[in-house]
């Protein structure tokens, strides 16, 4: 055969097209005796289930810890997980850390220099040193 | 600003749409430099246009608002004021520019000098874009769109903008993804004769977006929104 | 209502609400005859729900209750209580119009309930229909020069299964370590194949082709046209199961993580087509396949680039094609670089650069059929936007031969 085709697997671009929240679950820990979860307790009577409806597309679990720290816990789409330890905070700190886990991507925190990363071949071509202007000596 | 970008929101219409709705009310705009997000459905939405536990009411649609020229912060210099959208009158697009801009239409793919507070960003369609601050106002899913540019290429062909392009040539839309944040920085600082070393931490959070489209709009788009007026040759 | 296996049924009718389909109540009611050892006559749908209304204490009609640990999948009825499912639907933006119900059973593999009313083999195979359809339009669209070769290994990269396993990875679904009636609905349900299992030696029964046993005989491309799938496999989908061995319908096949995921990814596929109509179904396939990023010009393989140019330019009367040296350095030294452009007459058709003439060369080569394959129209329109209300006249596409030497 002259010319065969590589199999390959198309690369994602989540948000090119349709967009999926990377945060899939999110996990609610709290303690029915500690002083500490008394914020956490007051969230999740009152604030969590407007939380909820705000953002259908996480799946919520709450589980009790006995003579435990409250946490939420974030569970993303690449597999990793994000805990946050919530003790002693009013239930409107709980909502700002419940966000900050539903935006999270999930990936590992990274410092980057470069605002913009791409997988496209660059646009302009690379520039070639054989092409154009050559000297002759 | 903020209290029409309040009663934008509570809307839930972008700026641009609350201030101009005569103009192209279906296409979105949300002037980037308002940081203004929408929920409107938009054909490039997915399929519902709202999740199934949020109501998708009809929006009213609002008594059109007298354009005025966005400002920030007296302090913010004027580079980087947001522009005003000029629709005033239809786009003029000089003679030499109408004959080449096909060429460069229909290369594709194309790339974007998007300018966002001043702040240049080569990008291309499907790009990853971490802007170096967190932008206020948007949520996971929103949509954008770039109009302020000030170069506009393809592989052989570049239309330059004096300083910038004007926003009816082209459509660059972006999606917000999400926060990202940076690893703790600890910086140690000391004093002489002073045994102690004071650790001061920070931790900042930027916005990172997704760019959905990149076009460049042909001639005939351009004759079909009726905004070409073939105006002198400048050159 | 507690739901009820065919297999399992005793002397009750089925639960009217377990079923989604009008097709398959319509089925359900007329095989319920069959099944039944009840004497009484089958009643139609619409009176049965009247009757379930009307006496809903009734202790003789009432179905015997079965334990949700004996079903092969979870009831019906866990589908709305079931939170990882409702997020599934609000994170893939699914129309409201497809229920909870219909998503649970596309989560349902026919190898973990071999009921084909319970079980997403009808969506799968409406889901992959669609999908290949609508990706194959698209590239022939897109790219009438394609050859065949290519198109194949593109449908694969964009609607294969390794892609579409990918695709349910990156949409957050998890997978139930094994199906049972009492396992949270949200959960991708399927027989898992043993590990260790070599999956390659399974002789190939079932194809189309003929003497599909030897493996070792030449496959041309233009066979496969005709016997293989739309990836250039084997077809394994064209005997319907109902001319299977009576064993082996019998006894389900496991099934891998890869081949239940994909099917998973084509039952959405289907049943957004079912319940929220064509339109729907192809925004989907735009904002979930198309949007993907492939680069087609890396997939081809070209064994003699040089021999197949010639043969394009005799074929479309250009003049040969001749290389020439465009530049070059260090000729003897131990790093020469060779820039080689490929001419016909006076138009530069490839360029490539290379360590050595001959290497550059190919390389020009290889670049100009890309040049010539990879050649897409303006204004791409596909068939299927005729199905749109108002849509414009159709005009023909050019659609090109293929293959320079096949």
């Amino acid at each position: 055969m002259p010319v065969q085709g590589i199999r390959t697997v198309a690369t994602a671009q989540n948000g090119v097209g349709a967009f999926i929240l990377q945060c899939k679950r999110l996990d609610f820990h709290y303690c029915d005796w500690a002083g500490s979860s008394r914020g956490m307790n007051a969230f999740l009577k009152h604030a969590l289930p407007a939380f909820a409806k705000e953002n259908p597309q996480i799946e919520i679990r709450i589980s009790p810890r006995p003579h435990k720290h409250p946490i939420i816990k974030g569970h993303y789409i690449n597999g990793r997980e994000k805990a946050v330890c919530v003790r002693n905070l009013e239930p409107e700190q709980i909502t700002q850390k419940a966000n900050l886990l539903k935006q999270a991507s999930g990936e590992k925190l990274k410092r980057t220099k470069k605002p913009v990363t791409s997988i496209n071949d660059s646009v302009r071509g690379i520039w070639s040193p054989y092409h154009g202007g050559l000297k002759t000596i | 600003m903020f209290s029409r970008s309040a009663v934008a929101r509570a809307l839930a219409l972008p700026l641009e749409q609350a201030a101009r709705p005569s103009f192209t009310s279906t296409t979105f705009r949300a002037c980037l430099h308002q940081t203004t997000a929408t929920t409107t459905p938009t054909p490039e939405e997915p399929l519902s246009a709202s999740p199934r536990a949020q109501s998708s009411t009809p929006i009213p649609q609002p008594t059109p608002l007298p354009t005025k020229t966005p400002t920030t912060r007296a302090d913010v210099p004027a580079s980087k004021q947001p522009i005003a959208p000029t629709f005033s009158a239809p786009l003029t697009v000089p003679k030499s520019l109408l004959e080449t801009l096909p060429l460069l239409s229909h290369q594709k793919p194309h790339y974007i000098t998007a300018h966002l507070h001043d702040r240049p960003y080569l990008v291309t369609e499907g790009d990853h874009l971490r802007l170096p601050f967190l932008m206020p106002g948007v949520q996971p899913g929103d949509v954008l769109r770039f109009n302020r540019a000030s170069v506009l290429g393809s592989r052989d062909f570049t239309l330059k903008g004096a300083p910038y392009v004007d926003e009816r040539l082209f459509e660059c839309r972006v999606r917000v993804m999400g926060v990202d944040s940076e690893p703790l920085r600890v910086k140690e600082k000391t004093k002489r004769r002073r045994r102690h070393v004071q650790r001061i931490t920070s931790k900042h959070r930027y916005t990172l977006l997704r760019v959905m489209e990149v076009k460049i709009k042909s001639v005939e788009e351009l004759q079909k929104e009726g905004e070409i007026v073939v105006g002198e040759d400048k050159a | 209502m507690k739901r009820l296996q065919l297999q399992r049924w005793s002397s009750s009718a089925l639960s009217s609400r377990a079923r989604t389909d009008g097709r398959l109540q319509r089925q359900l009611c007329s095989s319920k005859r069959f099944q039944s050892t009840d004497a009484t006559p089958v009643q139609p749908a619409s009176e049965q729900l009247a009757e379930q209304q009307s006496f809903p204490s009734t202790t003789i009609r009432r179905p015997v209750r079965v334990s949700k640990y004996k079903l092969p999948s979870p009831p019906v009825q866990a589908a709305h209580e079931s939170a990882k499912l409702a997020a599934l639907h609000a994170r893939l933006y699914l129309p409201s119009r497809l229920p909870l119900e219909t998503l649970a059973r596309c989560l349902i593999n026919p190898s973990a309930d071999r009921n084909p009313q319970f079980n997403n083999s009808s969506f799968s195979v409406l889901g992959h229909d669609l999908l290949t359809n609508y990706a194959t339009e698209h590239l022939i669209c897109t790219y009438p020069r394609l050859p065949l070769s290519v198109v194949f290994a593109t449908l694969y990269a964009y609607v294969g299964p390794k892609t579409l396993a990918a695709m349910a990875r990156e949409w957050g679904v998890e997978h139930a370590a094994l199906p049972g009636g009492e396992v949270d609905p949200g959960l991708l349900q399927y027989k898992r194949v043993d590990p260790g299992t070599d999956l390659s030696t399974e002789p190939l029964v079932g194809t189309t082709r003929p003497n599909e046993d030897q493996k070792h005989w030449r496959k041309s491309i233009n066979s496969s046209v005709v016997y293989d799938n739309e990836f250039g496999d084997p077809d394994l989908a064209g005997v319907p199961p109902s001319e299977l061995q009576p064993e082996q319908a019998q006894n389900t096949k496991p099934v891998t993580m890869e081949q239940a995921s994909a099917d998973f990814v084509r039952s959405v596929m289907g049943a957004i087509y079912l319940h929220a109509g064509r339109a729907a179904a192809k925004r989907f396939f735009e904002q979930h396949i198309l949007s993907r990023h492939l680069d087609i010009s890396s997939l081809f393989n070209f064994s003699e680039p040089t021999r197949d140019l010639v043969r394009l330019c005799a074929r479309e009367n250009y003049e040969p094609p001749v290389a020439k040296i465009i530049s070059e350095t260090g000729r003897r030294s131990r790093t020469p670089v060779f820039v080689v452009g490929i001419f016909s007459g006076k138009d530069k058709l490839g360029e490539g650069a290379g360590a050595s003439l001959p290497e550059a060369r190919a390389r020009a080569a290889v670049a100009a059929l890309k040049g010539w394959y990879l050649y897409s129209p303006v204004e791409v329109r596909v068939p299927s936007t005729m199905e749109e209300e108002g849509a414009a006249p159709w005009k023909p596409v050019y659609v090109d031969l293929g293959e320079v030497v096949s």
